[in-house]
């Protein structure tokens, strides 16, 4: 690790701790195993309600384990992990009932219609929201009688984004949200994501769509071989790097820096 | 309430939207009740066919039913992470558990209903049957098939498991003792029948038109029903 990320890590922190926000999700020191495969080696932060935490990294980096982890999907191997205060695993029934997710892919009846699904995914909360308003946010209506596998790439997204929302959360897991989405589809997401934050709900989002992440990004987990590369604000980083650089050239950065100090 | 009913609905919905599930579950039962009620294909000595073949048939469709169209429709929510999904909503596995046995409750009670109506029509003759005793071993053996259902569903992928259902379905259809009664079987061929579940319930299910019972056989297929829902529960993975 270099010094300049390890300062990164540790203003992030400070600033943590000096920021208004409601903390949404703690993770302490977490661990996740599969067999001989260490998928997150120990990492810790925080993410905050009213911002939109952008989790980045390439494939098998940990994004999604640790998403899981925090959504209650997955059982942690060791740390701990608290989300509004509870645990996502012994108390699954009220976390669920506070959270959206939208899983990378879809999760949805192949046969199950538009309005259907959402319909009965807006059933399933107390706090729901009212079907026909949720497709309109999302621009089906006018698929709202399609099948799920007759939809495209960029409808199934913005269904699976819809039926994250189906219960008002306070924290939405958004796992590419924006991935095989046209220009039109993004820009929605985008303001949804937005004003998702903005009514106070705390948006953990995984993408590969690093010019996606930098236009909504609030603060940044940099994920690699399972490790935290960075942990800061969006604005830290870009003050500790130089406001030119992209996200894209920020991570390639540390994660070369990250690279070299592996190998000396 | 209301999740657990909009969970049935959506179960009922996804089931019946099928085409291949309604001919399992329907077409094919109804089809085989007929087809062999009017022909001399299948050795059923001096008995009338169709008090023969009625209770096999109705075995077979709750085979169908609890086993393979259950089976599969899971095996298949798993690989499309449906089940991965609703797991983060408020539903929960016992919601999700009775909304998917409801549904197979109400698939059978429609298959009881249809296929009584065409025995009755092909001249069945209903003044022997303890209903009573039918609708216990309708429930137990919905409880053993589902279990090897998805028992089957929770571990193998869903290509494989597709696979395995109706493999099994096929087992059980011929050597089962739903058309041909495991006696009438070659000698080694009955002796493993008569300890399959499907033959078992089969032929409970034919006493019990009879208003007879084998108590050692009602034992038997509780044996198995325990065994396989206490292996599906222990085995069942909710996502690949």
């Amino acid at each position: 690790m270099s010094a300049k990320s390890c300062e990164l890590r540790t203003v992030m922190v400070m600033n943590i701790s000096t920021k208004s926000h409601e903390v949404a999700i703690s993770v302490r020191n977490l661990v996740v195993d599969y067999k001989n495969l260490r998928a997150v080696d120990n990492i810790s932060f925080e993410a905050k309600a009213g911002e939109v935490t952008v989790v980045i990294g390439p494939n098998g980096a940990g994004k999604t384990s640790t998403m899981e982890v925090c959504s209650g999907v997955r059982a942690a191997t060791s740390g701990v992990v608290s989300v509004l205060g509870l645990d996502p695993k012994k108390d699954r029934g009220k976390v669920n009932s506070q959270i959206g997710v939208m899983l990378q892919d879809g999760g949805v009846y192949p046969s199950a219609r538009v309005h259907e699904i959402t319909r009965h995914y807006c059933n399933l909360y107390d706090n729901r929201t009212n079907a026909d308003e949720l497709l309109e946010s999302v621009d089906l209506t006018r698929q709202k009688k399609t099948n799920w596998r007759k939809l495209s790439g960029g409808e199934k997204q913005r269904l699976s984004l819809a039926l994250a929302l189906a219960a008002k959360p306070r924290i939405a897991f958004l796992d590419e949200p924006t991935s095989g989405v046209d220009i039109f589809g993004r820009d929605l997401i985008r303001n949804i994501v937005r004003q998702l934050a903005a009514d106070g709900c705390a948006v953990i989002m995984a993408t590969h769509e690093l010019d996606e992440a930098q236009r909504v990004a609030d603060h940044v987990l940099m994920f690699q071989s399972g490790q935290l590369l960075a942990n800061a604000p969006m604005t830290e980083l870009q003050n500790e790097t130089g406001q030119r650089q992209t996200l894209e050239d920020i991570f390639r950065n540390l994660a070369e820096k990250s690279k070299s100090q592996g190998t000396q | 309430m209301r999740i657990y009913i909009s969970q049935l609905r959506q179960e009922l919905t996804v089931m019946i939207r099928n085409g291949e599930q309604l001919l399992l579950l329907v077409v094919i039962p109804v089809a085989l009740l007929v087809f062999f009620s009017q022909t001399d294909f299948l050795p059923t000595g001096n008995e009338n066919k169709i008090d023969f073949l009625l209770p096999g048939i109705l075995s077979l469709a709750v085979i169908s039913t609890a086993m393979v169209s259950l089976g599969i429709a899971t095996g298949f929510e798993r690989s499309y992470g449906v089940l991965r999904r609703l797991g983060t909503t408020p539903l929960g596995t016992r919601r999700l558990v009775a909304a998917k046995i409801s549904a197979i409750c109400i698939i059978e009670i429609a298959q009881l209903v249809i296929l009584t109506v065409v025995g009755l029509l092909l001249g069945w003759n209903p003044s022997r049957i303890n209903l009573l005793q039918v609708l216990v071993f309708i429930i137990l053996g919905t409880a053993c098939f589902a279990g090897i259902g998805l028992t089957l569903a929770g571990r193998l992928r869903a290509e494989m498991n597709l696979a395995a259902q109706n493999g099994l379905y096929l087992v059980f259809l011929l050597l089962g003792g739903i058309f041909v009664a495991s006696d009438e079987l070659p000698s080694t061929l009955s002796k493993v029948s008569s300890f399959s579940p499907s033959s078992l319930f089969s032929g409970l299910l034919r006493d019990s038109f009879n208003n007879t019972v084998v108590l050692a056989d009602a034992v038997a297929l509780s044996c198995w029903a325990i065994a396989t829902c206490t292996i599906a529960v222990v085995s069942f993975r909710w996502s690949d």
